[in-house]
C-alpha cells in the first residue's frame, strides 16, 4: 500500500499551480485566435514566473510574495503604466479598434447596386415552433428555395437556402410539417421585422420580401449584394466598389470623398490630448474651474470637519462632564454609515421641492421674502451643500483623532503655562495646538488626499452638476478632477473619450505625488520644530 | 447661593452640553429621519415626518417584491464579492507579510518601499486603464472580463493587497522572533511556523484587516459602476443609486428602507471595531 503524506503547504501549492496552469492552457489558444500578442506574452511571462518559483527551491521568499505581487502588479501598477500609454492615443468612441479590426469590419460591409435589383417571384413566409421565420422562394420549378430568413448580422454565418421541390404538389404550395404559414394579415403585422430579413441564396444573392399580398402569395425580389470596401495593402487605401473611389488614410480613418468612414482605429497621437487640455479654450476653461474647485473642496472639507471635530473634542475633554460616553458614541455615527448611503439620504433631505431642509427653512424664506434655495441646482447651493455633507461625513474622524491626540498631551505643560500666567486662549494657541498638529498633520494631509479624489460623494450627491454651459465636454460646477475624468471616459454623453480622460488622470497622478511629497517634508519639519517640546 | 452655583455649572459644564447637543442633533438627525421613515406609514417625501404617525413594514415589502429592483440580489452580490475579495486579501497579504517580516532576502527593503509608494495612489485613479484592460480581456477570457464579478474581485484584490501586507507586516514584527527560532530548532518548516505560530498570534490584525477591506469594498462605487453593466450583477452601491434617483418623492419610503438595510450591518461592524479601525490607520485607506 502506498502511503500518501501531503502537508497542507503542499496541497495549497499544487492546488494553486493547478488553477494557474489550467487557466493558462485555457487562455493561450484564445489569445492566439484574437492575435493579442501583448496579453499572450504577459500570460506566458506570469505563468513561467509562477511555475519557476514554485517548482524550484531557489527563490524561497518569492513563494510567499508572488501571489500578492502578481495582483498588485497586474491591477495597480500595470494600469497606471497603461493609463500613460492610453493618454498618448486617440482612443475614444469611433476609434476603439485596432486598424486590422477596423478593416475587417469595413470589408464585411455589403451594398446592393440599383441595377441588380430585379427578378420578382412568389414568396411564402413560414414560422417554426420557436417563432423563427423561414422563407420559401418559388423562382421556377428548378429553384424552389427554402431556408431561414436572417438579419444582416447573421448573413455571413447563415447556411444557404436549399432546393425543396417537395413543397409543391401540382403547382399548389403545401405547408411542410412543423411549420406555420403566415397569412397576409399576419405578414403586415410583422412587416417591420420581415423587412429586415433575407434568405441567403449564395454569397452575393439574397431574396427579400418586396410586396405583401393579403390574397395569395406575397412577392419577393432578388437582390445581389457585393462587398462595399476592398482594402489594398500596398497603397494602404480602401476602394469603394459602389462609387468606384479610392479612400486614403487620413490619420485614424479612411476618408471617401472627404467624408470619414466609421469606424476608425486607434493611433498614437503624441501629446495631442495634453495640448487639447491646455489650448482648447472650451476645455481649458472648465478644466481650470474643476482643478480650482478640487483644491478648494478638499481643503475646505478638511478645515470644516477638523474645526468641528476639534471643537467637540475640546469641549468633551473636561473631567467630571456627564454623558461623555453617550456623546462620543453618537458623534461617530455618521462615520459608520457607508458614504454611498449617506450621499443618497442627504440628497433626499436637500431636495428643493420635497426635502426637509427647505421645509425647515420655509419660515425664514418668508421672513426674508426670498425664493427658496434650489439646493444642488445652482453653483453656490451645490457647492455649499457638498461642503455641508462632507463636514457631516468627516467630523467624526477628526473628533476621534483629536481626542486621542489631546489626551496624549501631558497636563503638566498646560499647568506650567498657567503658573507662568498664560490665559486659556494663549496656552491653547501656544502649546496645545502646535503639539496637536505634530501628531495630527500627517492625518490631515491624508484626509486632504482622500477628499481630493472623493468621487463617491461628488458623483452621488450632485453628480458634478449643475452643468457648466458652453463647455465642449460634459462638466459641472461641482465636478472634481476624478469625476470630470469619469464623465470624459464613461458617462459624459459625448462618447467615450478614453485618451483625453487618461491625460486628466495623469494630471491627478502628478498632483497626488506632489501632495505626498509635501506631506513627507512637512511632517519632517514639524517634528524638527516641535518634536522636543 | 443656589443661583451662583447654577451659573458656575453653566460656566463649567452647561455650555459644553449645549454645544454638544447641537452637534448631536446634526449628527443624528439624518440617520434617525431615515430610520423612522423606513417604517413610517406615509405616501411620499413631502409629508414624511421625523416622528411617524403609524408604523408599517410596507416599504420593506415593496423593496423585496419589485421585480424591476432586485435589491436582495444586489445585497447578495455585494456580500459575495466583498467577502471573497477580503478573504483572499487577508490570506495572500499575510503570506507576503510573513516573508517581509521573517525571511531575509535581496530586495526586501526595495519591495517594502515600493509598497509604500504604490499605496499612495488609490487603484481606482487609473479606472480608465482598468476599464480598457478588462474590455480587452473580455475577448480572450470572457469569464473574467468586463461585467463579471470575477474580474471585479481581481481588481479589488490588487487594489488593497499592498497596503494590507504592509500593515500585517508591521504587526508581525512585534511578535517576538524567539518563538519561531525555537520552532526552527525543533525542525519546523517556514510554512509550519507561519500556520502554527505567526498566523494565530496575528489574528487580531488579520480580523481588523478583513473588516476594513470588507467595508471598503462594500462601499466602493466607482469600480463597481464601471465594471458591472447587467442589473442582476450590480452591487448595492451601484443599484440603489441608479434606480432610486428618478423619483425621490414617491420612492422615499423605499429609499429609506433600502438605506437602512444597506447601512446597518456596516455601521454595526464599524462601531464594534471602531477602536482598531481608527487606531493608527489613516482616513484615506478606510472609507471608500
Amino acid at each position: 500500500m502506498i502511503y500518501l503524506s501531503m502537508t497542507l503547504s503542499k496541497i495549497l501549492k499544487y492546488l494553486f499551480l493547478a488553477v494557474v496552469n489550467s487557466l493558462i492552457v485555457y487562455v493561450v489558444p484564445l489569445a492566439l485566435t484574437f492575435e493579442s500578442w501583448f496579453f499572450l506574452s504577459l500570460i506566458l511571462l506570469i505563468g513561467f514566473l509562477i511555475n519557476f518559483v514554485y517548482f524550484t527551491d531557489r527563490f524561497q521568499p518569492m513563494k510567499w510574495i508572488l501571489p500578492g505581487m502578481i495582483f498588485m502588479l497586474s491591477f495597480v501598477v500595470f494600469p497606471a503604466v497603461y493609463n500613460t500609454y492610453v493618454s498618448f492615443t486617440n482612443w475614444s468612441t469611433g476609434h476603439i479598434l485596432t486598424k486590422t479590426q477596423a478593416i475587417g469590419i469595413l470589408e464585411d460591409r455589403v451594398f446592393t447596386a440599383d441595377d441588380q435589383k430585379g427578378l420578382e417571384f412568389e414568396l411564402y413566409i413560414l414560422q417554426d415552433i420557436d417563432l423563427n421565420f423561414y422563407y420559401v422562394a418559388n423562382l421556377d420549378s428548378e429553384n424552389i428555395l427554402f431556408g431561414r430568413a436572417v438579419t444582416d448580422d447573421e448573413i455571413f454565418t447563415s447556411a444557404y437556402a436549399t432546393h425543396e421541390p417537395s413543397f409543391f404538389t401540382n403547382d399548389e404550395f403545401s405547408t411542410p410539417d412543423g411549420y406555420y404559414q403566415l397569412s397576409g394579415k399576419e405578414q403586415i403585422a410583422n412587416s417591420t421585422i420581415l423587412q429586415e430579413l433575407s434568405l441567403i441564396i449564395d454569397k452575393n444573392t439574397r431574396a427579400q420580401l418586396y410586396k405583401i399580398s393579403v390574397f395569395g402569395a406575397s412577392t419577393g425580389r432578388l437582390t445581389s449584394t457585393s462587398q462595399l470596401y476592398s482594402y489594398d495593402e500596398v497603397s494602404d487605401t480602401l476602394f469603394n466598389n459602389s462609387t468606384n473611389t479610392v479612400c486614403p488614410v487620413v490619420i485614424d480613418n479612411f476618408e471617401c470623398e472627404g467624408k470619414e468612414i466609421e469606424p476608425g482605429w486607434r493611433v498614437y497621437v503624441g501629446g495631442d490630448n495634453y495640448s487639447k487640455l491646455f489650448s482648447n479654450q472650451r476645455i481649458r476653461g472648465p478644466l481650470g474651474v474643476v482643478s480650482k474647485w478640487t483644491f478648494q473642496f478638499a481643503l475646505l472639507s478638511v478645515m470644516f470637519s477638523f474645526a468641528v471635530g476639534l471643537l467637540l473634542s475640546m469641549i468633551l475633554n473636561k473631567d467630571g462632564l456627564k454623558f461623555q460616553k453617550i456623546y462620543r458614541a453618537v458623534f461617530i455615527l455618521p462615520y459608520a454609515i457607508p458614504a454611498f448611503v449617506s450621499a443618497l439620504v442627504w440628497k433626499g433631505l436637500l431636495n428643493p421641492d420635497y426635502g426637509v431642509i427647505n421645509s425647515w427653512l420655509g419660515p425664514l424664506y418668508e421672513i426674508l421674502d426670498v425664493e427658496p434655495i434650489k439646493w444642488l441646482k445652482t453653483k453656490e447651493s451645490a457647492r455649499s451643500a457638498i461642503l455641508l455633507v462632507n463636514t457631516w461625513l468627516g467630523f467624526p474622524y477628526m473628533f476621534l483623532i483629536t481626542t486621542g491626540a489631546l489626551q496624549s498631551i501631558p497636563k503638566e505643560l498646560i499647568e506650567a503655562a498657567k503658573v507662568d500666567g498664560a490665559t486659556g486662549i494663549q496656552s491653547f494657541w501656544r502649546i496645545t495646538f502646535p503639539l496637536l498638529m505634530v501628531s495630527i498633520s500627517p492625518l490631515l494631509i491624508g484626509s486632504f488626499a482622500f477628499n481630493f479624489n472623493n468621487f463617491t460623494l461628488i458623483f452621488l450627491l450632485s453628480g458634478g452638476g449643475p452643468p457648466i454651459i458652453g463647455s465642449e465636454v460634459s462638466v459641472g460646477w461641482t465636478d472634481i478632477l476624478i469625476s470630470f475624468t469619469y464623465k470624459l471616459a464613461i458617462s459624459g454623453g459625448r462618447g467615450n473619450l478614453f485618451g483625453l480622460a487618461s491625460s486628466v488622470t495623469i494630471i491627478i497622478f502628478a498632483l497626488v505625488l506632489l501632495i505626498s511629497a509635501i506631506s513627507f517634508r512637512y511632517t519632517k519639519r514639524l517634528e524638527r520644530i516641535y518634536g522636543n517640546i | 447661593m443656589e443661583t451662583f452655583r447654577f451659573f458656575n455649572w453653566i460656566k463649567e459644564y452647561g455650555w459644553r452640553h449645549l454645544i454638544a447637543l447641537i452637534f448631536v442633533t446634526f449628527a443624528v438627525y439624518p440617520i434617525l429621519f431615515v430610520a423612522t421613515n423606513s417604517i413610517a406609514d406615509f405616501a411620499n417625501l413631502t409629508n414624511s415626518k421625523l416622528i411617524p404617525e403609524g408604523l408599517t413594514l410596507k416599504h420593506y415589502k415593496l423593496l423585496s417584491s419589485n421585480p424591476l429592483v432586485p435589491y436582495f440580489k444586489w445585497l447578495f452580490n455585494t456580500y459575495k464579492v466583498a467577502l471573497i475579495a477580503a478573504f483572499f486579501n487577508v490570506f495572500l497579504g499575510s503570506l507576503a507579510a510573513y516573508a517581509f517580516s521573517r525571511l531575509q532576502f535581496k530586495g526586501r527593503r526595495a519591495s517594502l518601499l515600493t509598497l509604500v509608494i504604490v499605496q499612495m495612489f488609490p487603484s481606482f485613479l487609473a479606472f480608465v486603464a482598468i476599464y480598457l484592460l478588462f474590455f480587452q480581456i473580455s475577448d480572450i477570457a470572457p469569464f473574467m472580463g468586463l461585467g463579471t464579478h470575477f474580474g471585479l474581485i481581481l481588481v479589488y484584490l490588487g487594489g488593497s493587497i499592498g497596503f494590507n501586507s504592509w500593515l500585517i507586516k508591521g504587526f508581525m514584527d512585534t511578535i517576538s522572533p524567539s518563538l519561531d527560532e525555537a520552532a526552527k530548532v525543533d525542525g519546523a518548516t517556514d510554512f509550519q511556523i507561519f500556520r502554527k505560530i505567526i498566523a494565530p498570534l496575528s489574528r487580531p490584525i488579520l480580523v481588523v484587516i478583513f473588516v476594513i477591506t470588507f467595508i471598503g469594498i462594500y462601499s466602493d462605487f466607482i469600480l463597481a459602476a464601471i465594471f458591472l453593466k447587467d442589473k442582476n450583477l450590480w452591487t448595492v452601491a451601484v443599484g440603489i443609486n441608479t434606480v432610486f434617483i428618478d423619483d425621490f418623492n414617491a420612492d422615499w419610503g423605499v429609499i429609506a428602507a433600502s438605506s437602512v438595510i444597506a447601512a446597518t450591518p456596516i455601521a454595526v461592524l464599524f462601531i464594534f471595531f471602531q477602536k482598531q479601525i481608527t487606531g493608527g490607520l489613516t482616513a484615506g485607506s478606510v472609507k471608500g
